[in-house]
């Protein structure tokens, strides 16, 4: 998982120092800037040309809490990211829940009910719009209707949410055991809690980690459009800044977010198999 | 399920030939100026009416919606052709090789993929000709999309490999790239093909997305993400028809999730 996370930052890294116009500093065309200025300012660059000087500068930095300084916001990293954090992580946070919540459920309604087919054909239809439109769009909807953030990430993670686990759930309630169950007159709740959930764990875990990707994806257009000082915005501003130590340490962050639910997922999906 | 598919099949087919054909019907351009009807309601002249700077709004959906439709399969098809290479490469030859793409894969995969492609679209040049734009976007999109079906595409040819006729062909001393090309792909089909149709809705999706942050293909060229990026600027409460776009992008949308086969790897 280091490993991943270090080369997610070095790849960035790479490509960035690459990119034409890269290690060029626009304050460099000011006709007002003296040959001193400009010096120093080429000076500054051409530190930033080796990757591996750099990365290996960031890690020393890192031991002791520093993660660079940000020219596009002139400010630190780390005060940066400290300070936008807490939203994401609220907007986020609050957007899986209610996305698991609204999608599970519905998942286990029209798994549970088969012959309740409008409400399936309903759901269907509702999911299958939303996926159908970009995240950044429902924002700007979002936008209109003054709802907030984590509202449209739960509107982009419900679909996936219930579209998956209505085909994963609708496995175990056609098990041979379930049936058997339900013959010998355990109760509805009985089965869903003992029979159909430990059956449908594993993928639905697995997914759990997938929709944390999935949400931090999404959270970057609906933070840009919808104006919500994150780390979703900041990404955007970073990249379009070509903010080189900023998105260096806003890739190593996504990475660890997303490695981290996959490693905890695995680790649950392994440990429910043994 | 088949009426769905039918129907899907038949407004797909319509939108293809309407925009194909645009040349031919539409009478404006999508860059060309009526500087006396800026912001113009819908008219028999203009049927969706027009944008600030006096452009026929249907003239640009239409164009939009082309480079939108082209753009998703062509770099759906890069993608599955750098899959078939790197998936290929890594289940027939295994060792370093397989570790090493494998590795490569799990880089991409690490990362939301929305935000690697906002990360290279942004350290590649912003300012640039609609035409190089389009060729960045479907690039990108097209390079960065491998990953994924590349895994599947190796666990099948890892499958295939001790089958009789690749063991056959290995003994007759047939190239690898040959047996790839001319042995494994023929078999690997369905996954390609259901890779290409997952592929084409998720790249639409990000154009659209790119294109509403303002890293999408370069103005005058319309693109279905650059039309909703109009929006933004513009109160539409009154002016439902203004949400044209949208509509086309989710019909064209749903009409993809309705032909999209079932990935038999799964």
């Amino acid at each position: 998982m280091a490993a991943l996370v270090l080369l997610a930052g070095w790849g960035s890294a790479m490509l960035l120092r690459d990119a034409p116009g890269a290690l060029v500093d626009e304050r460099e065309l000011n006709p007002r800037a003296g040959e001193e200025t400009i010096a120093a300012l080429r000076h500054n660059r051409a530190r930033e040309r080796s990757v591996a000087a750099n990365l290996a500068s960031y890690l020393r930095g890192l031991a002791h809490g520093e993660l660079g300084f940000s020219e596009s916001n002139h400010t630190s990293v780390a005060a940066l990211i400290a300070d936008r954090a807490p939203r994401t992580l609220r907007d986020v946070g609050c957007g899986l829940t209610l996305g698991w919540i609204a999608g599970l459920a519905a998942a286990v309604l029209v798994a549970r009910f088969p012959r309740a087919w409008p409400c399936d054909v309903a759901f269907l239809g509702a999911s299958a719009i939303a996926l159908s439109l970009p995240a950044a769009f429902l924002a700007y909807l979002a936008m209109l209707a003054q709802a907030t953030p984590k509202l449209v990430l739960a509107v982009v993670i419900a679909p996936e949410i219930f579209q998956y686990s209505r085909n994963v759930l609708r496995d175990g309630y056609g098990a041979a055991h379930v049936e058997m169950a339900r013959a010998r007159g355990v109760s509805e709740s009985a089965i869903l809690a003992r029979h159909v959930f430990p059956a449908a764990a594993p993928p639905l875990i697995a997914l759990a980690a997938a929709s944390v990707s999935m949400a931090i994806g999404a959270a970057i257009p609906i933070e840009a459009i919808c104006d919500a000082p994150g780390l979703g915005r900041l990404a955007w501003q970073a990249a379009t800044a070509r903010d080189l130590p900023l998105l260096i340490n806003m890739t190593m962050l996504v990475a660890l977010a997303t490695t981290s639910a996959m490693t905890i997922s695995e680790f649950f999906v392994r440990r429910g198999n043994r | 399920m088949k009426v769905l598919r039918l129907v899907a099949v038949m407004f797909l087919t319509l939108a293809g030939i309407t925009v194909a054909t645009a040349d031919v019907w539409e009478k404006h351009g999508y860059d060309q100026q009526f500087r006396e009807f800026p912001d113009a309601s819908p008219s028999r002249r203009f049927p969706l009416g027009t944008d600030a700077l006096g452009r026929d709004r249907l003239a640009r959906l239409v164009y939009g919606t082309r480079v939108s439709l082209l753009l998703a399969p062509a770099a759906a098809l890069v993608s599955c052709a750098l899959a078939l290479a790197a998936g290929g490469i890594a289940g027939l030859a295994g060792g370093v090789a397989e570790r090493a793409i494998l590795a490569a894969a799990d880089l991409f995969l690490s990362l939301p993929w929305f935000f690697l492609l906002l990360i290279a679209r942004a350290s590649l040049p912003l300012n640039v000709s609609p035409a190089i734009s389009v060729t960045i976007m479907f690039l990108l999109l097209g390079v960065l999309g491998w990953a994924a079906p590349a895994r599947v595409i190796r666990a099948s040819v890892r499958e295939l490999r001790h089958a009789d006729f690749i063991l056959f062909a290995h003994a007759s001393g047939i190239a690898p790239w040959r047996i790839l090309a001319a042995h494994l792909a023929p078999n690997l089909r369905p996954v390609l093909r259901a890779r290409f149709w997952i592929a084409i809705p998720a790249y639409i999706l990000a154009e659209a997305t790119l294109g509403m942050l303002g890293l999408g293909i370069s103005e005058p060229l319309p693109s279905l993400g650059g039309l909703l990026r109009d929006l933004e600027s513009i109160d539409i409460s009154s002016r439902l028809w203004l949400l044209a776009p949208a509509v086309l992008l989710a019909a064209v949308m749903l009409s993809l999730q309705v032909l999209r086969p079932a990935d038999p790897t799964l």
